[in-house]
């Protein structure tokens, strides 16, 4: 059962993802990256990250997709009718540069497998050793609250200022001119 | 296979609940209308036209599916889908009675905040998949509306959290009774863990929590969509809003996702703060009430209680208040919510330290 959820999550963000980016209506495309993210959020629960896959449908989804397809929108029409008819060059590499990325990409993906499936890194062995590892029922986010506010302070201090000072930015560029 | 089953009838249960649910609201909702406007409402269906709400459920379900032409066939044919299912995921985490609960997980809390922010992509897709200026437009109101009330009921969920401790929606019901398994103290001061009833609940453990509840409770009609935040759907400027161009059982569903989200967050509010379960009698002396009337069947009867009284007080909010304009929204949102909620989200964090431990 789990198996089966697991590879229909998979086969629903790899076929939307690949619809996603071979469609022409934009609105359309902006939708299927819902269906993306919301796939990838079911696959980061098999990797018992429930945190990371509500985080990632609470931002990606409530926030940045919307902001997305409001931006989409309110731009302006002759500039969308421009972008699509010349969309095959828009932020585009030359072929054999994409094709060198993304069989690179490919490399990497088959080396990690094959090396991991041969023999499980060292440090999986001494968790499992230890007794050190999660189970789906254990509360994932006392754990991270407590290592956010004690191991990891320092980062997530850093991150909360680098978020204010984009929400100051953003404030200060959407003020009117001249309204000192 | 036992819990295969198990995982399709408990859906189908929350599904069919939620339907009579609809449908009894919606003749609560024409009724108190009436009574507030001074007139009868639905009278000539049935008996006190009691059977209303059915005849226009038949009448909806039986009406053809009408797509204008220059709509997006698939968004248009999506929303509706993506909207409701949205709503119902949520009801996926709530406790009805003790331990009765259809996923019992600690990101409860965080899983309804998260499935609920979908509804707005939904409601995007009716708006643009339409091609219709006012379906745009509404969409475009209730999203803008939507986004900034979800801030103050994500602060306020957080100040009730940051007492609570945990996420998991069952134990946040299990603090505010005569079964929690830590200390209660009412207003932070007197022990009532043997006493329980309406001392332990949340709202009275620590008193900011009160005008937590209120934030909450005005930051969720919001969240709804509901007059006197249902600028969305203003009718007389308008037409319908999102839904204008949805008829039959489409907007049936469209319905059925409004008033389940309805209930979603009055029943969120009161496991949150309002004891969830537990039942108001405390325990006085040996007149032990508060034992009493807690356990499976007064689970349920409390927890409905409560949920439909206070969508009897949203139902009254409606049909007493006018419409915001837009702006008057936005300054309520921004400019008293949520500052408010951030300086009860420090007196929370005080209070958890100073007084709690």
């Amino acid at each position: 059962m789990e198996q089966f959820l697991f590879y229909a999550f998979a086969a629903m963000a790899i076929l939307s993802a690949l619809l996603l980016v071979s469609i022409r209506n934009t609105a359309r495309a902006l939708f299927l990256l819902f269906i993306v993210l919301f796939a990838m959020a079911g696959l980061y629960l098999f990797a018992l990250a429930d945190f990371v896959a509500i985080t990632q449908i609470l931002v990606y989804v409530g926030g940045v997709l919307i902001l997305l397809i409001f931006a989409f929108m309110l731009s302006n029409k002759e500039l969308l009718a421009d972008l699509q008819s010349t969309s095959q060059r828009f932020m585009s590499l030359p072929n054999w540069q994409s094709m060198s990325l993304s069989l690179a990409f490919l490399a990497v993906l088959v080396y990690s497998f094959i090396a991991w499936t041969k023999e499980a890194p060292e440090w999986m062995a001494r968790a499992q050793a230890d007794g050190s590892i999660l189970s789906p029922t254990d509360d994932n986010i006392q754990t991270l609250g407590l290592k956010f506010m004690t191991q990891y302070i320092l980062p997530f201090e850093i991150i909360s200022v680098f978020l204010m000072m984009a929400l100051i930015g953003a404030a200060h560029l959407s003020r009117r001119e001249g309204s000192r | 296979m036992t819990e295969l089953i198990v995982h399709i009838t408990v859906p189908i249960a929350i599904f069919l609940f939620i339907a009579g649910f609809t449908l009894f609201a919606v003749y609560a909702e024409r009724k108190i209308a009436g009574f507030v406007q001074d007139r009868l409402g639905p009278m000539e269906t049935g008996r006190y036209g009691l059977v209303q709400t059915i005849a226009d459920i038949l009448k909806l379900l039986q009406k053809e599916f009408i797509t204008p032409s220059a709509a997006d066939k698939i968004l248009f044919a999506a929303a509706p889908v993506v909207i409701f299912s949205a709503v119902f995921i949520g009801f996926s985490v709530v406790p009805w009675a003790p331990d009765f609960i259809p996923a019992n997980t600690n990101t409860g809390l965080f899983f309804i905040m998260a499935v609920v922010s979908i509804d707005a992509i939904g409601i995007l897709m009716a708006g643009w998949g339409s091609n219709n200026k006012y379906s745009l437009l509404g969409a475009i109101r209730a999203i803008a509306q939507m986004v900034s009330y979800e801030i103050p009921v994500g602060l306020s969920l957080i100040a009730a959290i940051m007492i609570t401790q945990t996420l998991n929606l069952n134990d946040i019901a299990y603090l505010q009774g005569v079964e929690s398994p830590e200390r209660i103290f009412f207003l932070g001061l007197w022990d009532v863990t043997d006493i329980g009833g309406i001392f332990a609940w949340h709202i009275f453990q620590a008193p900011h929590l009160l005008l937590v509840y209120v934030i909450f409770f005005i930051a969720s009609l919001a969240e709804c969509n509901r007059a006197p935040f249902d600028i969305p759907e203003a009718e007389s400027e308008l037409i319908g809003g999102f839904h204008t161009e949805y008829g039959g059982i489409k907007f049936a569903f469209l319905f059925l996702a409004e008033y389940a989200m309805m209930f979603l967050v009055s029943i969120l509010g009161v496991v949150v703060f309002l004891g969830g379960w537990n039942t108001p009698l405390p325990n006085i002396g040996s007149l032990r009430l508060a034992d009493w009337t807690t356990g499976l069947a007064w689970g349920l009867f409390w927890t409905l209680t409560k949920s439909l009284t206070i969508i009897g007080v949203q139902m009254w909010i409606r049909w007493t208040l006018p419409r915001f304009r837009a702006d008057q929204l936005m300054t309520l949102c921004w400019k008293i919510l949520i500052p408010l909620a951030f300086v009860c989200l420090a007196i929370s964090g005080l209070w958890r330290i100073l007084v709690m431990l």
